[in-house]
């Protein structure tokens, strides 16, 4: 499988603001967490369609999820911030009492999952 | 700003989707008391790593690279003071430095500027350095015109949980009284460098779902200690808690005060009757109840860390 470094920008979303007074368990909050975004053209160049899972990973944690195309600069992906994000996120906050909460250098590799 | 500012610049943030109310009822569409024909009068600028949806509300967008906010911030007070920029440094922002010198231009025209800074700028790498050098570049503009700056917070109501700590211990957050009175140091007494470091052995969460947004460490402390969460739902950080006490919504059906960005209270008044008591019912029975319970810990040494 083909392995790519990012940039991760996790972020909010209206739909997410909206889904969260929802509720956090329904799917379409879930499908909303789990949705990375990246460019056209490197969806094309890892051979990946909208809908298909990547691995992300950190020194800190991974976590799956399901792509599609938006207009992000190339190199860049964007995902919406919940659990999935928390799990890449690391604990130092470098005497500042807040984590690098964006820009996150990742590594991406496209999964196949079972079923 | 509605009635002044001319120049509006967005910094990493998005309004468009996060503050949907920002454009229409603040900055941009407002017509002022010295600008009458509002959005007409108004110059907007935002500055972004890519192309967000507050992009179609711009006059001009400035797309910087990923992580470069720093840089852009520290050109931009060399221009405005006339010095050197390398040319090369400006090439690795993204932008020209045509687009620069325009931008300074602007700034230094405009009658009275303000800046709006996201988590775009403040939450990425140079974090605190990235908000001290739009503060200061702000504070430099107004040698020539009137500027400010000013941060979009995250959150319903952080501003009103900051202005709350800062008028009653004197800090806006990463407080601890252990000792019986307020200290301040953010890295040592602030929520999640504590739950990363496993130094409290309880917790008491109020409005907040820290389960769906604070790093995997500090998630996996709060559920090995006994947490308790007050909150109107079910959330990921009420799935970990030892106790969720289930409590009325407020603003919709509780009464309380919301704090705007720019620290005006706005008392909220309830539209519907719940059956569920307030988060302050709540704090203040349990307060009355820990009172009366006899000192247990009076010859031991205090380890509870309260913190914000």
């Amino acid at each position: 499988m083909t392995t790519r470094r990012f940039i991760l920008n996790p972020l909010r979303t209206a739909q997410q603001g909206q889904q969260i007074n929802v509720g956090k368990e329904t799917p379409e909050y879930q499908k909303i967490v789990n949705t990375l975004t990246m460019s056209a053209a490197d969806m094309t160049s890892l051979g990946l369609a909208a809908g298909d899972s990547v691995r992300v990973w950190t020194e800190y944690g991974e976590a799956i999820f399901q792509c599609e195309a938006g207009k992000v600069p190339d190199g860049l992906l964007c995902v919406p911030y919940g659990p999935p994000t928390s799990r890449l996120m690391g604990g130092g906050t470098d005497g500042t009492g807040m984590p690098i909460s964006k820009g996150w250098e990742v590594e991406l590799e496209p999964v196949k999952v079972a079923g | 700003m509605r009635n002044r500012a001319d120049l509006v610049i967005y910094w990493g943030g998005n309004p468009a989707e996060c503050h949907p109310r920002h454009f229409t009822k603040y900055a941009l569409m407002p017509k002022g008391k010295h600008l009458p024909r509002g959005r007409k009068d108004r110059t907007m600028v935002l500055v972004d790593i890519r192309e967000t949806k507050s992009v179609k509300a711009a006059d001009i967008f400035l797309q910087i690279r990923p992580g470069r906010d720093f840089e852009v911030l520290t050109i931009l007070r060399a221009i405005v003071k006339g010095q050197y920029v390398n040319p090369a440094m400006v090439a690795e922002t993204g932008l020209t430095i045509e687009q620069l010198r325009d931008l300074v231009d602007r700034m230094k025209r405009a009658r009275f500027g303000v800046m709006f800074f996201g988590m775009g700028l403040s939450m990425t790498r140079g974090k605190h350095m990235n908000s001290s050098a739009i503060l200061t570049l702000a504070a430099e503009l107004n040698a020539y015109t009137k500027f400010v700056a000013m941060p979009m917070r995250g959150h319903g109501n952080v501003t009103g949980a900051d202005v709350i700590m800062r008028w009653t211990t004197g800090y806006p957050f990463g407080i601890s009284f252990d000792r019986g009175y307020p200290r301040f140091n953010p890295g040592e007494f602030s929520t999640v460098d504590l739950l990363v470091r496993g130094d409290t052995d309880a917790a008491l969460i109020l409005g907040a779902d820290p389960g769906a947004t604070m790093p995997q460490p500090a998630i996996d402390h709060l559920a090995r200690i006994p947490t308790i969460v007050l909150d109107p739902k079910v959330t990921h950080t009420s799935r970990l808690a030892r106790v969720h006490i289930t409590t009325a919504v407020t603003g919709i059906s509780a009464p309380g005060t919301g704090y705007r960005m720019d620290e005006v209270p706005l008392p909220l008044r309830p539209a519907l009757k719940s059956p569920y008591p307030t988060d302050e019912e709540v704090v203040r029975r349990i307060h009355e109840l820990v009172r009366v319970k006899p000192d247990w810990l009076v010859h031991q040494p205090r380890t509870t860390q309260q913190v914000f």
